[in-house]
């Protein structure tokens, strides 16, 4: 008896292993995001001239475009695990496996939300700055 | 009982202190007189800052005011939510991204490149090395006191001689730090002549808050006049007491330290001296340019400005004193 429900909080477990993982992609994408971009601006500013500035630009551009899409899909499917929309239950704080992953997607949401928000504040100095000065 | 009455002396002598510096700055030193280009735009970017943040406080305080003493009672799920997700999330991130929106593109502004003189500051402990670098590349040496044209912007190119310090002139842009090794870039476009005074801006030690200097902001015409005569060699002493404070000077071996140029005095130790007696202030913004303050000075220089690195020349006699400070007064 104790053997099957071992084996079944095992099972869940393993399954909610991948959405613990998941809270994390936003704010990783964020961190990313910003060390490419100083990072670059660093070394272009220090390194090249200003005709590679406008290319330093575009490159930032491009990639704050596919970090705040990637952050969009993962906030998509976090938003569907908290399952806001059928339960109307925003807090889930039950001990149960179910109120478990809500409760990461609600989690996951939320930071994917702020990541989304940080990107942006991240980029507006490159699209606002057309120089190193 | 006793500690009521001296409480209030306390806080009155503070208030009345903190009035009288109030009037006696008359602006000379403050973000809110603006007195150039980027110290106008600076003081637009307070504003702004302000009554974006001015307004979030009131709105905010205003929804809270609301729900807790006008309608404290239950209110639909959807209003609530709406109102915490509207007014606590999306409210502030739009309004927060506007302000950052607005003050990004000022920046570089601050450090437009100059239209005619370069200026090499650097930072010592506790005094200020100046350089001014004209079009054609000669540079005029000299210390504790920058002088720009008005209507022109002037670059500043700062650096600092071992610790950080930071430059700023409140009434005509910006504060930059000085770092060691690391040159930094600013540049002042100032827009009507007067004396504003700069100030350390990041402790650099004992006398941190002895270093400040005077900025003198002058027509065109008189600061052509000012940076020739300042190009050119030290006058020679014009009267008796100057002549023998001239030999105090030589046999006290000042000279190790500082440069009086068209002398033998060439140290590098110290600020340049050719035209001390020409500046608004003496020993870094703290003191008179006057006899008195001049041999008060070199007597007890430890005692005016703590762990300087010139000694004190207490051991001189008064008129030896009195002397030297006619001879350094007389450096026009
Ligand atoms: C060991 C080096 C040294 C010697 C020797 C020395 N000084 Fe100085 N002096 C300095 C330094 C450093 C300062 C800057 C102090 C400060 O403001 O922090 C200074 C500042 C001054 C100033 C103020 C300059 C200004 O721009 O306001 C005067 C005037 C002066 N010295 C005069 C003298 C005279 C006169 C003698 C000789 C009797 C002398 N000094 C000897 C190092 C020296
Ligand atoms: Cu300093």
């Amino acid at each position: 008896m104790s053997d099957i429900r071992d084996e079944q909080d095992a099972h869940e477990f393993r399954a909610e292993a991948l959405s613990l993982w998941r809270i994390t992609f936003g704010p990783l994408i964020w961190a990313l995001h910003f060390v490419c971009s100083y990072g670059a601006t660093a070394l272009v500013c220090a390194k090249a001239g200003a005709e590679a500035v406008p290319v330093l630009r575009m490159g930032i551009g491009i990639g704050t475009l596919l970090a705040l899409a990637l952050i969009f899909w993962f906030g998509l499917q976090a938003w569907r695990q908290w399952d806001l929309r059928r339960d109307r239950e925003w807090e889930n704080d039950a001990g149960t496996g179910e109120d478990r992953h809500q409760f990461l997607g609600h989690a996951g949401f939320l930071l994917a939300a702020i990541s989304f928000i940080g990107v942006v504040y991240v980029a507006l100095p490159a699209l606002f700055i057309g120089t190193c000065a | 009982m006793r500690l009521i009455p001296s409480v209030t002396l306390l806080r009155s002598t503070a208030l009345l202190t903190g009035l009288s510096l109030l009037s006696a700055c008359e602006g000379r030193q403050s973000v809110l007189n603006p007195a150039g280009r980027d110290a106008q735009d600076v003081l637009g970017l307070i504003w702004v800052m302000f009554g974006g943040a001015a307004l979030l406080w009131f709105l905010l305080g205003a929804i809270f005011a609301y729900v807790t003493r006008v309608e404290p009672r239950e209110m639909p799920r959807r209003w609530g939510e709406a109102l915490i997700i509207g007014g606590g999330v999306i409210f502030p991130v739009i309004l927060l991204g506007a302000l950052l929106a607005y003050s990004l593109p000022m920046m570089a502004p601050q450090r437009a490149a100059e239209e005619g003189l370069k200026v090499h500051i650097t930072a010592e402990q506790w005094w200020w090395r100046v350089a001014y670098e004209l079009p054609d590349g000669r540079r005029i040496v000299s210390a504790n006191e920058l002088r720009l044209p008005v209507g022109r912007r002037t670059g500043l190119v700062l650096n600092a001689h071992k610790v950080i310090h930071a430059f700023w002139v409140p009434a005509l842009g910006g504060k930059v730090d000085m770092i060691p090794g690391r040159e930094t870039y600013l540049s002042f476009q100032p827009e009507e002549p007067g004396v504003y005074r700069g100030q350390c801006a990041e402790f650099c030690g004992a006398s941190h808050a002895l270093m400040a200097f005077e900025t003198v902001v002058m027509t065109p015409e008189d600061y052509a006049a000012w940076l020739e005569a300042e190009a050119a060699d030290a006058q020679k002493p014009a009267s008796a007491e100057a002549y023998r404070g001239a030999e105090v000077f030589a046999r006290e071996g000042c000279g190790a330290c500082h440069t009086v140029r068209g002398t033998s005095a060439a140290g590098q130790v110290g600020p340049d001296l050719t035209h001390v007696g020409s500046r608004k202030s003496l020993g870094a913004g703290i003191l008179q340019m006057t006899q008195d303050d001049l041999s008060r000075f070199v007597a007890h220089t430890e005692a005016i400005k703590p762990e300087v690195a010139m000694p004190s020349y207490d051991h001189l006699t008064l008129k030896d004193l009195r002397a030297l400070a006619a001879y350094l007064k007389g450096l026009t």
